[in-house]
């Protein structure tokens, strides 16, 4: 028999046990509807018109990439510094390769103006 | 590590064209801060693309061999990519150089994000490793939202550039779990040792052909075949003009490459006498068959249908020809392989110059949809109009033009597998094709202008290019010797 089939039946007895517990409150469950409970929940004030047509600003998207640019690129930096003598000049050559791309990168973005936030 | 396989140092002097692009990259950004006249970064990027185009011929001379240890290779069918790609991306640049939308716009990161999409490209020419080839498809998908979302302030080209980034993502998640299953069942990246692997009977042959399936969507929607195509209408009328063009012709081909070194050399084996055999018991070719019958199909059918914007047209018909293309991947044997290397040059001397024939027309009238070429041979777009004419009857496949011949070593090298369904099919579609490829003429030549669609004038820049374009599309047509011999020649992939 395939080893796996207990996770088979695990999973079955998953789907079989959530559903009965949906199903059964779906069904036995009392249902009062009325327009307070179907109202948007918004710290118990009562809302202050539609939610469309509201726009606010998403400047702090790029912000938060080029820190997951400079961030990644410490992450790589860290196993680099641990072979860092054996990897020898060949290493310290890439390595500033990289840096230097990514110090062109940065000084794109500042030059261009992505770092302000107005 | 493969013994065989050159290490990072020594790889390094077979990498020439892809170290200046990436230096002329890193160039054009810090140009940018400082030039304030936006066409030079053009010209920089000009120059750079007709030295890797050198560069990149240089290497036939040179031996094949696998390096950064094994995860790229430089054989001569990574060469044979590596020119047409350069090549494709020159032209763009030259297009660019002469194109309203482009200068209108007039920022240098442009210039420095086409070439990088190139770099990518080049990658995806010549990568034997599955995480090597996914990174460069990624790095050309990035890169061509950017591009096609170029024009910043344009609704259209702002949707298309979101379709594609939602479109791509998702082909591009489904490809990477494909790859993750082919990882597990061969234990390896590699092209070679996924063969090896599949050689000695490892995997079982639903999974792998689950495994396929799934890495196929990645492969298909770069090229725009079936059922991953939706992307292509949409982007390729959004995009600016000089972009639509490097996406049907550049990254079209990238994909090709790489879909084919894949499935040619990790999925089959090579029996001699240019012959192959499936490997891993998954009948692939059978599959690229019907995605190839029913995308030629789709594409022309759609196209006949579409009656108002002449690059949404153009999109179907790039859809129609990735399924001619995949017609010589399906027959398993050098024959297809060269009609399809051969058919690729071609399909970039028309298609890239019908693509020019619409940013003349939209430079001078702002106009992309039909009725702005109505008449344009007598308003001052007779060269365009009959260039345009050129292009279009060898997209169709008529004699005497190149894509007559074109065709006819795909549907030899289909007729000779005996696979004539596929054939008949074939013919049908090219007769179907001449519907839409054929109104856009009597446009241009039998309807008189109304006069309000306003007079095409043509520069030198744009003529040059057009006329270089329409030249290569009638030479090839009559003297296709040296370029089949040259696809036969690159149809060899390095056994390291």
């Amino acid at each position: 028999m395939n080893p796996y089939i207990a996770l088979l039946i695990s999973f079955a007895l998953c789907a079989i046990v959530a559903g009965i517990m949906c199903g059964a409150s779906w069904l036995l469950g009392p249902k009062v509807e009325n327009k307070a409970k179907s109202e948007i929940f918004e710290t118990g004030n009562p809302p202050l018109g539609s939610i469309r047509g509201i726009r606010f600003p998403v400047k702090f998207y790029l912000t938060a990439i080029l820190f997951v640019v400079f961030d990644i690129e410490v992450v790589f930096m860290y196993p680099w510094a641990v072979v860092f003598r054996r990897l020898g000049w060949m290493g310290l050559g890439e390595m500033a390769v990289f840096v230097a791309v990514l110090a062109v990168g940065l000084a794109y973005v500042w030059r261009v103006g992505a770092l302000e936030w107005d | 590590m493969e013994p065989s396989a050159l290490g990072n140092v020594a790889s390094l002097a077979y990498s020439l064209p892809e170290i200046v692009l990436g230096a002329a990259v890193v160039l054009l950004f810090l140009l940018d801060l400082v030039v304030t006249r936006k066409e030079t970064l053009g010209d920089v990027a000009l120059v750079t693309l007709a030295l890797v185009v050198v560069l990149s011929a240089r290497l036939l001379w040179g031996d094949s061999a696998a390096l950064y240890n094994g995860a790229v290779v430089v054989d001569g069918f990574a060469l044979f990519f590596k020119l047409l790609l350069a090549l494709a991306a020159f032209a763009t640049v030259w297009m660019s150089l002469g194109s309203r939308e482009i200068q209108k716009n007039g920022t240098g990161e442009y210039w420095a994000v086409l070439l990088a999409s190139t770099l990518g490209l080049l990658f995806m020419a010549s990568s034997t490793n599955l995480l090597m080839a996914y990174l460069a498809l990624e790095f050309v998908s990035l890169t061509s939202y950017v591009l096609s979302g170029f024009m910043r302030h344009s609704r259209r080209a702002s949707e298309a550039s979101l379709k594609y980034l939602i479109y791509g993502g998702v082909a591009s998640g489904t490809m990477i779990y494909g790859m993750s299953w082919v990882y597990g069942l061969a234990g390896s990246l590699d092209f070679r040792a996924i063969h090896t692997a599949l050689m000695s009977g490892q995997g079982a042959a639903l999974p792998l052909y689950v495994a396929l399936l799934l890495t196929l969507a990645g492969l298909g929607y770069k090229v725009a075949a079936f059922p991953f195509h939706m992307w292509a209408p949409d982007v390729y009328q959004g995009a600016p003009i000089p972009v639509t063009a490097f996406l049907a012709v550049g990254s079209k081909a990238a994909g090709f490459a790489l879909m084919i070194r894949f499935f040619f050399t990790a999925m089959a084996q090579s029996v001699g006498a240019g012959v192959y055999q499936l490997v891993g018991g998954v009948d692939w070719s059978q599959l690229i068959l019907v995605l190839s019958m029913v995308t030629m199909t789709f594409g022309n059918l759609a196209a006949v249908a579409q009656q108002g914007n002449v690059k949404r047209l153009l999109a179907y018909s790039s859809i129609a020809h990735a399924g001619y293309m995949l017609m010589g991947f399906a027959v398993l044997n050098d024959d297809g392989l060269r009609a399809m290397l051969f058919y690729l040059t071609v399909y970039y001397l028309m298609n890239l110059g019908a693509f020019v024939v619409v940013m003349l027309v939209a430079n001078s009238t702002g106009r992309e949809d039909l009725a702005g070429y109505r008449g344009l041979a007598w308003r001052g777009g007779a060269l365009p109009a009959v260039a345009m004419a050129i292009f279009l009857f060898s997209l169709t496949g008529l004699p005497p033009l190149a894509g007559f011949v074109g065709k006819f070593y795909l549907f030899a090298a289909v007729v000779e597998k005996q696979l004539y369904l596929l054939a008949v099919v074939g013919v049908l579609n090219s007769v179907v094709s001449l519907v839409y490829y054929a109104r856009i003429v009597r446009t241009m030549f039998l309807e008189q202008p109304t006069g309000g669609e306003g007079v095409v004038a043509v520069d030198w820049h744009n003529g040059l290019l057009l006329g270089l374009l329409t030249i290569g599309t009638l030479v090839l047509g009559v003297a296709w010797g040296p370029l089949i011999d040259f696809a036969g020649r690159s149809t060899h992939f390095l056994a390291y």
